[in-house]
Formats: structure tokens, sequence, C-alpha cells
């Protein structure tokens, strides 16, 4: 049988916390076996020996993009490989550092916290997930991501196939794990509209659910937040937990339920520079849309 | 069928001696609700447990199992799971359940994934006297005439014991001498006096003579719109009914690239992504067509073609929805407020 070239791989990180490439570093089982699977290329925390101006088959790409270098950087990966895959919550929805994307006041929290300072290394924006400058093939959620969720996509997208990743919501799992129901004992939990996926992991140890793998395709948000007001719950509790680790898709699909009113739309470029992010084009138009990105317009 | 009868003081003993046939299953509490967990020690068993979290399908059904392990040239399946086992403390909704999980599995298409766990499990009934959540004798569930191997009926400080089948007969002979097989018409009057106040303790009591019609007639309601607006769409009630047995499956490969599992696992016609079909058609898209396909098939579908509905009454939806869309709004819903007998 003739010997077909194992698939070129390239592993990287924006900002984030790292937890996603670890995840896959921890994988002490198995990490002989990713190496053998596949044709790593680049990856920063397991090895100095980075090939970064090859062509890539797929990109593993964790963290938001909070800089105008990691914009170039994210770009340039973009352009080098066939399948770029957004690992984390960060690089899918912004991380919690996007939760308070789409208020319009970055700039101002920004000096809140850093002061007038004069950027040297490389100019701060406001954390965007990763599709709202480049075009993501898929999105693998989670805080940090499951290693078997990773593996299963690892595999799909090595032998050329189609990832198909989990659409229940976590209260599938939950019922699976047969775990007494947090909503119902009136804890804030977001099982049912949280994509599953992670073996609903948080309430399997009585916590509830915070939703760290972003809404699933069809996130009744409005009943949710219905049912925790009768809960007793403020407004503002169950949109801030909403939106801690939800980032751009919150923004993106339940801006008017979750009250955010976008004075400049996610994905407006800094204008400064003028680089001009994937959906500038869309971005332009002020009011037209709180969906920067045509293809989060059409996910419901 | 026989009935033989044993002392309440007895139970662990025989539960004890029901071990030799093989791994003993029975409801534990689990917070303040029930699970069924493996007995290893048999006074731990829930007696007064009404209904576990999940029903007893998960035995036959796992929610997530492997089918088989595949290679390039060949695969095998996997049984690692199927053991003989006895389920202790089923109550005559769920036995009724898995007799409709046995139509849908062993009769026109038999599962054999179904068929080894289900021969494998000994299945032990137990009465009981409904809660508010239980609607068992509006779907003719609250009583079992068979799909039992023995069934305990509780009165006073003895269970009667029917014997539903040769296997039965073989678990009673495990430990013979604690039963009793004398049976007098007191212990006829005290059954029948039992019987009256089980029947007597429903709360939820719908007729539901003729429900294909009324689905069909409600086909165009506002009903299913004003239930999706507040459906969570989340699958819990799916997952937690007793005859709901919908699956996906997928093939999960090794590392190696070269081996893998098809692995099978719990689906919900409640997902969105249920009648997506390739090419990227999805028939059910909206909600409110989801959750009428849910409701059609318990109360109109499946009574059409087996002459019963696919509900068997355990009051689970009841207990599980956030939301409060269950079995009985529905049917309150459809038929306009019931009168409560």
């Amino acid at each position: 049988m003739a010997e077909i070239p194992k698939p070129k791989v390239g592993f990287y990180g924006f900002t984030g916390c790292a937890g996603d490439l670890l995840t896959i570093l921890h994988c002490e089982d198995e990490l002989l076996d990713i190496f053998n699977a596949v044709d790593i290329r680049s990856f920063l925390m397991a090895s100095s020996d980075v090939h970064d101006d090859e062509e890539l088959d797929i990109a593993f790409v964790e963290g938001s993009i909070t800089t105008d270098h990691q914009l170039e950087s994210l770009k340039g990966i973009r352009k080098r490989s066939k399948v770029l895959v957004a690992i984390g919550s960060c690089a899918c929805f912004g991380g919690p550092q996007a939760a308070r994307l789409g208020c319009g006041d970055w700039e101002k929290r920004f000096k809140k916290v850093y002061g007038e300072v004069k950027h040297t290394v490389a100019e701060p924006r406001e954390s965007h997930p990763l599709d709202e400058y480049v075009k993501v093939d898929y999105c693998i959620p989670g805080c940090p991501i499951d290693k078997h969720q990773f593996f299963f996509a690892l595999t799909r997208l090595a032998k050329g196939m189609p990832v198909e990743l989990t659409t229940f919501p976590v209260c599938a799992e939950c019922k699976w794990n047969e775990n007494e129901c947090l909503l119902l004992k009136g804890e804030l939990c977001l099982g049912p509209v949280t994509a599953g996926g992670c073996n609903s992991r948080c309430p399997n140890h009585n916590l509830p659910c915070v939703g760290c793998w972003g809404p699933t395709s069809e996130a009744n948000v409005a009943s949710e937040i219905n049912l925790l007001k009768e809960r007793n719950f403020s407004a503002e509790e169950i949109v801030n937990k909403l939106r801690l680790f939800g980032g751009a898709a919150m923004v993106r699909r339940f801006a008017d339920l979750l009250g955010i009113k976008t004075e400049e739309p996610a994905g407006k470029p800094r204008q400064k520079k003028a680089r001009k992010p994937v959906a500038a084009g869309k971005a332009k138009k002020k009011t037209a849309s709180k969906s920067p990105k045509a293809k989060s317009g059409k996910k419901r | 069928m026989k009935a033989l009868k044993l002392k309440k003081e007895d139970l662990y003993a025989y539960l004890e001696s029901l071990k030799s046939y093989g791994e003993l299953w029975g409801p534990v509490p689990r917070g303040e609700r029930y699970v069924y967990a493996r007995l290893t020690n048999v006074r731990e068993v829930a007696l007064q447990a009404l209904r576990t979290i999940l029903p007893p399908k998960k035995f036959f059904v796992p929610p997530r199992f492997n089918m088989f392990r595949y290679s390039e040239d060949r695969y095998t399946e996997v049984f690692d799971d199927v053991k003989p086992r006895v389920l202790f403390g089923l109550h005559p909704c769920d036995i009724h359940g898995l007799m409709i999980l046995d139509e849908l599995f062993l009769e026109r298409f038999p599962d054999p994934y179904y068929r080894k766990r289900r021969e494998a499990t000994a299945i032990i009934g137990l009465s009981c006297i409904p809660d508010d959540k239980c609607m068992a004798r509006s779907t003719n569930t609250h009583a079992v005439e068979g799909g039992f191997d023995l069934a305990f009926n509780e009165l006073g400080d003895e269970y009667l014991v029917w014997v539903g089948s040769s296997l039965g007969d073989d678990l009673v002979r495990l430990n013979l001498d604690l039963f009793n097989e004398e049976i007098d018409a007191q212990d006829l009057q005290k059954y029948l006096e039992w019987r009256r106040k089980r029947d007597s303790r429903y709360k939820l009591n719908f007729d539901l003579t003729g429900m294909p019609d009324i689905m069909e007639l409600s086909w165009d309601s506002d009903l299913w719109q004003e239930l999706a607006d507040k459906c969570l769409a989340c699958g819990a009630c799916s997952m937690v009914c007793p005859t709901c047995n919908c699956y996906n499956i997928r093939d999960v490969s090794d590392l190696s690239l070269e081996s893998g599992v098809r692995e099978r696992h719990w689906d919900s016609c409640m997902n969105k992504e249920y009648a997506l079909v390739a090419g990227g058609h999805n028939f059910r898209e909206a909600r409110a067509e989801r959750l009428k396909l849910y409701y059609t098939h318990k109360l109109k579908a499946f009574i059409t073609e087996y002459g019963k509905p696919s509900c068997v009454g355990c009051g689970r939806c009841i207990d599980t929805c956030p939301v409060n869309i269950n079995v009985a709004e529905v049917i309150r819903a459809l038929k306009g407020q019931e009168v409560k007998v």
C-alpha cells in the first residue's frame, strides 16, 4: 500500500490562558499517537522546532485576537492552511475578555485598566474571535476543550473527512449521567442553552453549567431568561452569566434579548491603522446589523 | 402465572440470594431523586422510590455505547457490559415501557445490542402507590399481566409474588424456603382492597380514547407554537422517557487512523439537527414542528400502529422539564381542562 503522506499540522495560540493547547499537551497517554498520526510542523509549547513558513493541511488556533500583530499572524496562518480550526472558547467566541463585546466602551475600559500607556510591542484592540477576521472551518468550543472532541476532529480531518461536532445541549448528557437537575433546584444553570459534548462535566460535580461551550445552534435564550427570572435571578446576573463565555456568539445572535445596544458593530476595524477585517464590508453599515458576519446571521 | 407469598422481613435475604444469578440492580437515592444502581449491599435498595431519573431502558440501550470495534479488514461487536443481571424494583409503568421497547427492538427488525442485554436480564417488578405525577391509570399501564419474571406486590407485612416466566420460577427456587405457596381467600380480599386503594390515588386521570382523532384535529393548533416559545429544546424529555428510543451513531477513529469504534448514543427528535439530512435540508427545522412530532408519536402515531399510546404515564417528563412542557400539560391543552376523577 502506497504510503499516504501525513497531514501537516500546526498549533498556534493567541490571547487566552493556553489551556486548550495545554489540554492537548496533557494527553500524555495519547501524545505519541498524536505526533504519529500527523506531521506536526509547529507547536511551540511542545517543541522549539517550528516551521512557520510552510503550507499546512490543518491549523489549530487557540485564543482570541487582541492586537494588530496577532491579526497579521492569524491572516498568515489562514493563508497557509487548508483547514483552520478554532479551539477553545476564546478562539470561538472571544473568551471572557470579550464578555463586554458590543458595548462600544472598549477604549475607556482599556484605559481604566492600563492607564495612558504607550504601546511598544503591539497595538491592542478589543478581543474578538477568529471568525471575525478570517474564515474558520470548525469551532471546537470549551474552556478548555474536551480532549475526546479534539481527537475526534483531528482524526476526521486527518482522513480528509468532515467533522460533526456535538449538537445536543449539555442537558442531554447531564441526563445520561443522571444528575439531579440544578435548574430545578433553583440554580443559575445554562445547560439547556449550551452546546454539549463536555459530558456535563460541571453538573456532574454539582456545579451549574456556566456556558463555556457557547450557545447551541438553537439556544432558546428568551425562555431560559424567563425561567431564571422566575427563579428570582436578576436580569443583570443572567445577562452577565450568558455573556461571560458567550462573547461574540451572544452579541451576534441575542443582542436584543440581552439588551446589548451595540454602538459599533462588533467587527468594526479599529480606525487608527485601518486594517480591514474580513467582515469589514458588513461592519461599515453602522446600524444595519448586530451580526457583523454573514455566517452568524444565518445561524439561527 | 402463579402466586406465592414472601414475608417482608425476608426480602433482604431473598435479594441476597438473587446475586447468585447475576449482578443485582435496584433503585437507590441520589440527592432527592433515585437512580438504578448496583446493589452490592441489598439494604441500600430504596423501596420507597417511585421514579428513577432514567428509566430502565438505560440497561438495554445504554445512553452511549460502542456497537463494534473496526479495523481496516474486520469488525468485532462489543458486548463487554452484557452479563447476567437482575433488575429489582421496576414499577408497572416501567415494565410496560420495556414491553414497548421489546416490540420495537425485538420484533420486525431485531436489534442485537438490545436483545443480548435483554436476554441476560431478569426483571422483578414492584408495586407502587402513585403520586401526583403518575398517570399510568390513564394509559392503562398501572398494572402488569406480563413482561416480568417476578412481580412483587406489597400487601401488609407480606409481598404477593407473581411468577411471570420460567426464569422467574428459577429465581424463586434460588431460595424457595422463604416463599409460602398457601394463598387463601383473605389474601385475595387484601389484594383487591389494595388495588382499589392504588386506583383511588391517581390525581392525573385522562380519558385517552380517540386521542389520534384529537391530535389530527389539532394539527394546525396555535398550541404548538405557544409551547415552542417556551421549549428549551434541551431534549431532556426524550432522555428520561421510558419509550423514547431514537439514537444516532458515529464512527470514532483511533489516533492510529486504522481502527476505531462505532458509537451509538441517544438522540432526541427535539434536537434541531435531528431531521437534518444530507444536502442541508431540515424536515423539521421549526421547534413547533418538532414538539408536534414528539407528541404525535406518543399520542397518535403509536396508537394507530400498536393500539396503545407510547406514553406509559410514568411522570418523568412532568418531573424533568424545566419549563413544564409534559404529556399531562399537552393532553390538558388538547382536550381542554380534563375533569379530574
